[in-house]
């Protein structure tokens, strides 16, 4: 197909805009912007271009485009290849990352030009590469690739966290988010080993795939068992099954601390000293995203795990009711965001863990929209108010910025789960497909375990989302800024309102709790999902986790719409609590009352002064050890190699006397030795 | 007749031990220049009886080439023992050992 010959180009541009606003941002109008926003609108058209292409019909696609390692022939031969693979999954993600990623440049005219940051050039690079790395990494045809642009994000966070390095604060957060983020990496580093070491490739695509191969090595498979991966597991001496759970959970490891999930999430809320746009696109809809994504990629390989998936769906469930319970007493607006943000995760890793893939890209998707459209809006107030971020200094502004109050309106709607915005259709698909997994499945008791967690998690989401719109928007303005705050312009209004439309609306694709009224065939999404490649669809992993996880779907009485109530009542609660608390005209701090249970809150469960004390109390002085042995024992066999060298070199130096007649003796005397030697040795005597 | 081979061999080590001494014991640099000269030739001696015992001229050429290599060498020699009276002062082998380390 020629249109897939452009697929490369979709993250080639913004590459060229890295390259433009590095070399030469200084030259360029308005510092390197108008290349971003002209390379990320063409990686949007050609994303739209590639899922009108697929959604029309056309097969997905995959395509070596460099192999940078070719494998001798032979049977443990190994090639390393950079490729693109566009199905339905990924075309979707494309759309998200280059679209929002177009908004953000737009704002960052707004957020970063308008205000006179110094160093525009390089912010600009930092968005070229970030949008480059994260599209490359979405259309990753092997693990291998993936796991290197994986690498390359984190960099980029990295670098756009400490924007403003002459801080301390963001250069602080920002090795806090580089180191935090390794130390999952790490593990996905191993378990992208364990999968080159158990099947020889790390394609996500077709026969040869690693996916593929472990499903045929399942007992049960009707197909053969690969070669290479039954005498791997004879090597380590593992079943099929619990192998590749620890090779899923060795992956998960990279998944749990880039998608800020417990307990690798500290980094996140630190994240926020980044620029607010920066925030938006990395630290909110789509870096952070790439973990849940990697899992929906490889979903064919975890649905052969029970055991993983249990852990995804406690480990998720858990986070999002967790983090939900920190974001109650925060006081600045983008910390709220933060625990916001790690909180949807979780939801998004319990609908994987909880066998709803569909529900999980869903609400992957519609995430991305509300909650970019949050950090925007919060973007546009932290301009008019001056950059304070703190809430209790604003108050009312919803009649001096009423476009930043519809949009930031429609976007906490839909965060809190409220009919008919985007997010309660898919916060709904994820809890409705935990439950019914779990009450369907033998093994479903941590479903349903990670189902309360997440159903707890709707009325605080709620809560603390509306403590948030009432504290910044209603009641009296309490500071003279919010009196009378700056006004913004239309690049900051453009993208709020265009992410506040998608927000209210883009639930249409999906509209799960009411299939029964509308028909199954009319759930965009999951046609969408289940029609994708051979082997990985919605429709396949279905079968997968019927066979292999044991995953069976119980059939409710009424279907979808009474649990879809149940959390539609739950969120209103959580509506109603924050008006009550929060929606007169001088609010008081009611979480206060909460006393030491604040306290905890606050200081997030004192999980940052923990990891500290263990890195502080247990992994320094066991480095400190293996200081000493390095330097000790190794460095001191090394020492003493040489200095045995240095002082019998001084000692034979002195036999060089510098007297010719010595030397001729020297050599007299060894000429006559050796003849001596071949005269006893040959015997001549 | 001729005279046996093991003659002139007697005389080549009797002339090459008389050089070696010479090396040995001498400090002056001409005598040592000269010993070496000893040396060389009790080689050659060797090379000339041998080719006239196999009836081999070879051996004959290789002396001549001795010789003129020996003659090389006496120059490079003097020149040697010349910069080393100027800048010493003496030609007395064992004296110069500033460069020892």
């Amino acid at each position: 197909m020629a249109v897939f010959d452009y697929a490369p180009a979709i993250a080639v541009l913004p590459l060229a805009a890295f390259a433009l606003a590095l070399f030469g941002g200084r030259y360029l109008p308005k510092r390197g912007a108008i290349a971003g926003i002209a390379a990320t609108g063409g990686s949007l058209v050609l994303s739209l271009w590639m899922l009108v292409t697929i959604a029309l019909g056309a097969d997905p696609h995959q395509q070596t485009l460099y192999t940078f390692v070719a494998g001798a022939d032979g049977v443990a031969s190994v090639d390393l290849s950079f490729g693109i693979f566009i199905d339905q999954l990924s075309a979707l993600m494309l759309v998200i990352v280059s679209l929002i990623s177009l908004l953000v440049h737009v704002f960052s005219l707004g957020y970063m030009n308008d205000e006179g940051e110094t160093g525009l050039p390089r912010y600009y690079a930092g968005l070229g590469l970030f949008t480059f790395s994260m599209l490359a990494f979405v259309f990753s045809d092997n693990l291998l690739m993936s796991f290197m642009f994986f690498e390359l994000v984190g960099l980029c966070s990295f670098l756009l966290i400490g924007f403003w390095f002459r801080d301390d604060a963001p250069s602080s957060a920002a090795k806090k988010a580089f180191l935090v983020t390794r130390f999952g990496d790490y593990f996905f580093l191993i378990g992208v080993v364990a999968v080159f070491a158990t099947f020889g490739t790390t394609a996500f695509v077709g026969e040869e795939s690693f996916i593929a191969m472990a499903e045929h090595a399942m007992p049960g498979s009707e197909a053969a068992v690969p070669g290479v991966v039954s005498d791997w597991l004879g090597v380590v001496g593992l079943s099929a099954s619990q192998w590749f759970t620890v090779v899923g959970l060795l992956v998960l490891g990279g998944v749990i601390g880039k998608s800020a999930q417990f307990p690798l999430h500290t980094w996140l809320p630190d994240a926020m000293e980044g620029p607010t746009p920066v925030s938006a696109l990395i630290h909110a809809a789509t870096m952070v995203a790439a973990g849940v994504y990697l899992v929906a990629r490889m979903y064919g390989f975890y649905a052969l795990s029970p055991t993983a998936l249990g852990i995804i769906a406690l480990v998720g469930g858990f986070t999002a009711l967790f983090a939900a319970t920190m974001a109650l007493v925060k006081q600045e607006l983008k910390q709220v965001l933060a625990y916001s943000t790690i909180s949807q995760y979780g939801y998004m890793m319990l609908a994987l863990g909880g066998g709803g893939y569909v529900a999980a890209v869903f609400h992957l998707t519609t995430h991305a929209a509300f909650k970019a459209l949050l950090f925007l809006g919060a973007g546009s107030v932290i301009i008019a108010m001056h950059h304070n971020e703190n809430m209790w200094d604003m108050g009312g502004l919803k009649d001096r910025m009423p476009v930043t109050y519809a949009t930031f309106l429609a976007g906490s709607l839909a965060l809190a789960g409220v009919f008919p915005f985007a997010g309660f259709w898919s916060k709904d698909e994820v809890l409705f497909e935990t439950l019914v997994h779990g009450l369907g499945s033998t093994g479903g008791t941590l479903l349903l375990l990670g189902y309360a967690f997440g159903l707890l998690a709707v009325v605080f989401t709620a809560l603390y989302t509306f403590r948030m719109v009432f504290l910044t928007f209603h009641g009296d303005a309490r500071t003279d800024t919010a009196e009378d705050p700056e006004p913004v312009r239309w690049n900051v209004k453009l993208p709020l309102a265009v992410l506040g439309v998608l927000a209210t609306v883009v639930g249409v694709i999906n509209l799960g709790a009411v299939k029964k009224i509308i028909g199954e065939s009319n759930l965009f999404l999951h046609e969408w999902l289940f029609h994708g490649a051979e082997g990985l669809n919605g429709e396949h992993y279905e079968e997968l986790l019927h066979d292999f996880a044991g995953y069976t779907a119980a059939e409710l009485p009424g279907g979808p719409l009474a649990p879809a109530a149940v959390s539609l009542g739950l969120a209103l609660v959580g509506v109603g609590l924050a008006y009550r608390l929060y929606g007169g005209a001088d609010p008081d701090p009611h979480m206060l009352k909460l006393g030491s249970v604040r306290t905890t809150l606050m200081n997030n469960y004192y999980l940052d002064e923990f990891q500290v004390w263990l890195a502080m109390s247990v992994t320094a002085p066991v480095a400190r050890v293996a200081d000493t042995f390095d330097q000790g024992i190794v460095d001191g066999v090394v020492n003493g190699i040489s200095s045995v060298s240095l002082l019998s070199g001084d000692r034979f130096r002195e036999i060089q006397t510098g007297i010719v007649t010595n030397y001729a003796a020297l050599l007299t005397l060894g000429l006559t030795l050796l003849v001596l030697v071949f005269a006893l040795a040959g015997g001549w005597f | 007749m001729a005279i046996q081979p093991q003659f002139y061999l007697l005389l080549s080590a009797g002339v090459f031990c008389a050089g070696l001494f010479g090396v040995l014991t001498r400090s002056n640099a001409l005598m040592f220049l000269m010993s070496v000269e000893l040396m060389l030739n009790a080689a050659n001696i060797n090379f000339v009886a041998f080719s006239f015992y196999y009836g081999n001229v070879t051996g004959q050429v290789f002396s001549l080439f001795v010789m003129g290599l020996a003659a090389a060498e006496v120059a490079v020699g003097i020149g040697i023992i010349l910069v080393l009276y100027r800048n010493f002062g003496d030609i007395d082998v064992t004296g110069p050992v500033t460069m020892r380390r």
